[in-house]
Order: structure tokens, then C-alpha cells, then sequence
């Protein structure tokens, strides 16, 4: 219940930024883009963490769930990371224009990876290695998806 | 002049690989197809392998031995002093610094991993992100000083071709040029040793894949 009331939230407040009437200014729309940047870059390295957990022969649980717990929060912030005016129109970003022109396919796909990064916060939680496993594979797709179309090459 | 075999079949197999697998590790990164630039720098580690276990037991063109030289041997043959075949002593810097910076661009790529941490060299995990951050900074770099000698060789080939009337893609091809009677012809390599070399490559490619020393970290 818990997880479907954030789960709707989520979804409430990045459909509304989609289509806010109000446009953002210029700082706030580059403040987004900041915390945006730094929250997946965040990701990545959480990301990067969890692989050499899970390829250890006894992965560290209380690394893997901190880095999980955080993927996670970060995944719920993301709902608010992409309101309109926050594109390559504005200043440097790897956020590709698709994502406002398609912007039904985009919600789609970041809620896939807000379900998928709960599913393996909850499965670290819970322990279970073959599980967690399992769970780590399928954000992974949930990233891929969503980069492949919506995001460019930016190196920093 | 009469022609005669100057380059034998893995050392023009694994030229023409080496130059088409990197232009295909070139295209796939910058095309979002980084599983594939992984395989092909698997690939390219196999091919440079064996290209440097052929130059040990190869045919007498293939071996460095036999053509990487000392700067009294580029100056002489600078002032038109040298006879022989296969890589004179100036084109030998090149072989030596193409091979050398080609290693060292898949060393670091096979430790590398991008950005979100979806792709990963095969030893990846052995480091730490802060580590492959640095990594893929300096394979970037290495890429381009790669590129800057890939054009000096093309240009090295235009040169002797436009200017001094040498053809050397056509023998890179076909094995065979016209050279200086009075040169040592090639000694070729064994088939069977040529086997044994390709054999130690894939299984060392094989080890590396599996995530090196134990299998991983």
C-alpha cells in the first residue's frame, strides 16, 4: 500500500511537471538540471558499487542496501527532474529533446525504473543474494531503455 | 625488379584485422553499441596476442628482431643506406609505437567502464569507479594520440606512393613485392607454430574475459 501510495505520487508529481503551465526561470530550471546531473551521476556510481558487490563471492549486504536505498531515493526525485525547459535549449545536458516530445513514452520508462530500483532496495532488504541479483539485472534494463532513447553522450 | 613474397598470411591477416576492427570500435562507441566495442577490443587484445608471439616465431619479416632497429640504422637509412625487405628501419618506429599505443588503448579498456556503470571492461571489477573514471579519461586521450598515428602511417603510405613511386598497400595485400635482389628473402613461418601462437592468444583472451586471476576479484 505503502509502496503503491509513493508510486502514485510519484507519477502525480512528474505528470504535473510535464505539463506545468507556470514556466520555470532560468535559475530554477538550471538548478534542476544541476541536481538532476549530480543525482544520475549518483546512480551511476551506486550502480558501479552494486556490480562489485554482486560479483564478489560474498557481497557486502550493508553496502549493497545503502547503495540500493539510494538509487531509490534518487529514482522518486527523478519524477521532478525533467519539467519542461530543462533541455539541451537551455545548457549542456545529455537529456535528449525526444523527452518532451514523447513525453507519454518517457513517463513510461522512468516509472519502470522507479518500480524496478523499489524492487531491489526491497530484495536487499530482504537479503536474499539470488534475488537481489535478479533485481540489479532487471534496473539495469530499465536504464538501458531509457538512455537508448532519451539521453546523448555528455562527458563532464 | 623481380617480385618476390615479402609479408606472409598472419602478418597481412592481422594488419588488415587490426586496421578493420578498430575503425569497427571507432563507429560502435560513438553509436551507442558499447557492447559490441567491448567485444571488439576482446578482439583486438587476441589479434595483438598473437601478433606479438608471431613476432617472436614468425616468418623473418614478422619477427622484431629482425627490423626493429636503433637510431644509427633510421639514419642510415634516412641517407638511402639500407637494403633488405620488409620494415625498414624509419617504418619499424611506426610499427612499434602503433602497436605499442593500440595495447595500451584496449589495457585501458579492458579495466574501463562508462559512465552509469552499465558497461564494463571484463576487469572492471578489479578497480575502483573512482579508478575507471580516470581510466576513461586517459582511453579517450590514448584514442586520440592513436588516431594522430594511424594518420601518419596513411600518410607515410601516400607519401612513398606520390613521391618516391613505392607501392606498399598492394604487397600488404598479396604478400609480394619487387625488392633489392641482393635482400635476403623472407624465411616464412611454420603453419603449425602460426596454430600454437592463435591457440595461446584465444585462451589467454578466454582468461582475461573470465575476469583474470581467479576469475575475478
Amino acid at each position: 500500500m505503502r509502496t503503491a501510495l509513493l508510486f502514485a505520487s510519484a507519477t502525480v508529481v512528474f505528470a504535473s511537471a510535464m505539463v506545468a503551465a507556470k514556466p520555470l526561470t532560468k535559475s530554477q530550471a538550471l538548478g534542476i538540471m544541476h541536481e538532476r546531473h549530480e543525482g544520475m551521476e549518483d546512480v551511476g556510481k551506486q550502480n558501479k558499487i552494486l556490480r562489485r558487490e554482486l560479483a564478489a563471492s560474498s557481497p557486502n549486504l550493508g553496502a549493497v542496501r545503502a547503495a540500493t536505498a539510494t538509487i531509490a531515493r534518487h529514482s522518486a526525485e527523478a519524477g521532478h527532474w525533467f519539467p519542461a525547459g530543462t533541455g539541451p535549449e537551455l545548457g549542456k545536458t545529455g537529456a535528449r529533446p525526444e523527452i518532451w516530445q514523447m513525453p507519454q513514452d518517457f513517463a513510461v520508462k522512468l516509472r519502470n525504473f522507479q518500480v524496478a530500483a523499489r524492487a531491489l532496495d526491497a530484495a536487499a532488504r530482504s537479503g536474499d543474494v539470488g534475488a537481489i541479483k535478479v533485481r540489479y539485472a532487471a534496473i539495469g534494463d530499465t536504464c538501458k531503455a531509457c538512455h537508448d532513447s532519451y539521453r546523448t553522450d555528455m562527458h563532464h | 625488379m623481380p617480385k618476390q613474397r615479402v609479408w606472409d598470411l598472419p602478418v597481412r591477416l592481422s594488419h588488415w584485422l587490426l586496421a578493420g576492427l578498430i575503425a569497427f570500435s571507432w563507429w560502435s562507441v560513438r553509436n551507442d553499441h558499447t557492447d559490441w566495442h567491448i567485444w571488439s577490443g576482446i578482439a583486438i587484445l587476441t589479434l595483438l596476442l598473437f601478433r606479438l608471439m608471431w613476432g617472436f616465431v614468425g616468418s623473418s619479416t614478422a619477427r622484431f628482431a629482425n627490423f626493429v632497429r636503433g637510431p644509427g640504422h633510421v639514419v642510415r637509412y634516412l641517407r638511402g643506406d639500407w637494403r633488405g625487405i620488409g620494415h625498414t628501419p624509419l617504418g619499424a618506429l611506426s610499427i612499434v609505437a602503433l602497436f605499442l599505443v593500440t595495447a595500451i588503448q584496449v589495457g585501458l579498456g579492458l579495466f574501463n567502464e562508462d559512465d552509469d556503470g552499465l558497461f564494463a571492461g571484463p576487469l572492471a571489477n578489479l578497480v575502483s569507479p573512482d579508478t575507471t573514471d580516470t581510466i576513461r579519461e586517459i582511453h579517450e586521450l590514448n584514442f586520440k594520440i592513436l588516431l594522430g598515428l594511424i594518420a601518419l602511417h596513411v600518410a607515410a603510405i601516400l607519401y612513398y606512393r606520390l613521391v618516391r613511386g613505392k607501392k606498399l598497400t598492394k604487397p600488404m595485400i598479396t604478400g609480394r613485392a619487387a625488392t633489392d635482389s641482393t635482400a635476403a628473402p623472407m624465411r616464412p613461418g611454420k603453419w603449425w607454430v602460426a596454430l600454437i601462437c592463435l591457440a595461446l592468444a584465444f585462451a589467454i583472451s578466454r582468461w582475461v574475459v573470465a575476469g583474470a586471476p581467479p576469475f575475478g576479484a
